[in-house]
């Protein structure tokens, strides 16, 4: 009892402090909070058709028995007639959308690329878990890529781990606080990269200059067909080979979606300077560093393509706040 | 010299778990996780072994219990900003531990000064009455 009231200072203080710092990691970690749905997106030919006509049942896609995948078809308006798909293994085709997937072996590091060439800017979309803006609002890729019908998904820029740096998504702004020394890639209307600083530019005016996308993470990988990062300019833990995933635009159209697997005996991974190297290599334009790590996740027709690890140990997928994909 | 012991045990207790943390981040670092071990080292090791060698005063209960608070808010909110930078979050709230560590170590040293110079002038008003008081019994 003595040494009780001797040190009740100190164990109220402690039990204070300790209180505050569980509530601080609820708060980071934990608890979820929406703050806005995001607009549901009309990801079938057959949701118009099905409308239009007063049926009542809508589906994103017909299962087609003998790959047992989803077949995905054109958004009304896009184009009026169904073309005929192609899905393989690595492969997909349908006229609008057309992609494949290659594995390359380099830096000890298992990387995989998925070259999309598009018909239409509208198909490089991205989507939120949960279809909601928040924070600690989470899902693995594989399962918002399924919501939103997508046929490629990579996952985003995990913009709910933060609480600046602006959230443009499928020409909606949700976040305009700007993040000091931070550069986004905006992907405009016209399916066009940019790469600005948000200091310099405000989310309103880049909405308003025709962004339909904005990724707030980084760096910047390749600007103008040139390496924009180097080993010198690398701060301590981009030098570290990791589970990476990024973008890129080669031409009209015309994209790249990378993933490399990371932390395991098989598979490195890359720093940033040598996943800017593969990018460059690449013939890429703009290329630009997505979230990494154990959220690095590649979604294929139904099938998680890579190896996504946090610790190297399990491989598994890690939830996320949202995907950059491609689909109707 | 026992409070520079523990502030010393605390300190070491900090750089190994700063080491085991960045051990497995994936050679993703915090400086703040890294030197976490330095408030506990140069806000209480230090000062305290000062005290100690020096033979000076510890200040009193109260300026003690705010110092001591001061110093534990900092380590934690160190490691605790360490942590986030580490899985690459951020949480505004983050700012209550500088803001009432600084100002708990800023009372505590505040509190310790005002505490010196109150003793310190009791001392010199007692020596001036003892002056006063020889000086008197020589005359009768």
């Amino acid at each position: 009892m003595k040494f009780f009231r001797r040190h009740l200072w100190a164990v109220l203080y402690s039990v204070l402090l300790a209180a505050f710092t569980v509530y601080i990691s609820l708060d980071t970690f934990v608890i979820s909070r929406v703050y806005a749905e995001a607009p549901q997106a009309d990801t079938s030919y057959e949701n118009a058709e099905a409308e239009e006509s007063g049926e009542a049942e809508g589906t994103s896609g017909e299962s087609d028995s003998s790959s047992g995948r989803k077949k995905h078809k054109k958004k009304s308006g896009v184009s009026e007639e169904e073309e005929t798909e192609t899905v393989a293994d690595s492969s997909y085709n349908d006229g609008g959308i057309s992609i494949t997937l290659t594995e390359y072996r380099e830096y000890d590091t298992a990387i995989y690329v998925a070259d999309i060439v598009l018909s239409s800017a509208e198909y490089l979309k991205t989507a939120f878990a949960q279809n909601a803006y928040g924070r600690n609002v989470t899902a693995i890729t594989s399962e918002i890529a399924e919501d939103a019908g997508a046929i490629l998904a990579i996952n985003g820029d995990y913009y709910g781990a933060r609480q600046q740096g602006y959230v443009i998504r499928n020409g909606v702004l949700y976040r305009d606080t700007a993040a000091s020394d931070q550069e986004d890639l905006v992907i405009y209307d016209d399916g066009t990269f940019g790469i600005i600083s948000e200091e310099e530019s405000a989310a309103q005016a880049l909405l308003e200059d025709g962004a339909v996308q904005v990724l707030s993470f980084g760096p910047a990988l390749v600007v103008d067909g040139a390496i924009s990062v180097s080993e010198g300019d690398e701060v301590g833990k981009a030098k570290a080979s990791n589970p990476r995933t990024a973008i890129g635009v080669i031409d009209d159209l015309h994209y790249v979606f990378v993933v490399s697997d990371g932390r395991t005996e098989e598979s490195e991974g890359l720093s940033l300077s040598e996943l800017a190297e593969f990018m460059e290599g690449l013939d890429v334009q703009t290329a630009y560093n997505l979230d990494g790590g154990g959220s690095s996740t590649l979604y294929f027709n139904g099938e998680v393509i890579n190896q996504p690890t946090t610790n190297g140990k399990k491989i598994g997928e890690r939830s996320v706040s949202d995907i950059v994909c491609i689909g109707y | 010299m026992k409070t520079g012991l523990v502030y010393l045990c605390i300190s070491l207790l900090c750089a190994w778990f700063g080491a085991m943390y960045e051990q497995f981040s994936h050679g993703v670092f915090s400086y703040y996780m890294i030197y976490s071990f330095a408030f506990p080292l140069a806000g209480g090791a230090l000062p305290f072994f000062l005290l100690s060698f020096r033979g000076g005063r510890t200040p009193g209960r109260l300026p003690l219990h705010f110092y001591h608070s001061g110093v534990a808010t900092l380590t934690v909110g160190s490691i605790f900003q360490g942590v986030l930078e580490i899985y690459g979050t951020t949480n505004p709230l983050t700012r209550v531990y500088w803001i009432v560590g600084w100002s708990f170590v800023l009372c505590g040293i505040v509190g310790f000064v005002i505490g010196r110079r109150r003793k310190f002038a009791v001392s010199k008003k007692k020596e001036k009455a003892a002056d006063a008081s020889r000086h008197e019994n020589r005359e009768v």
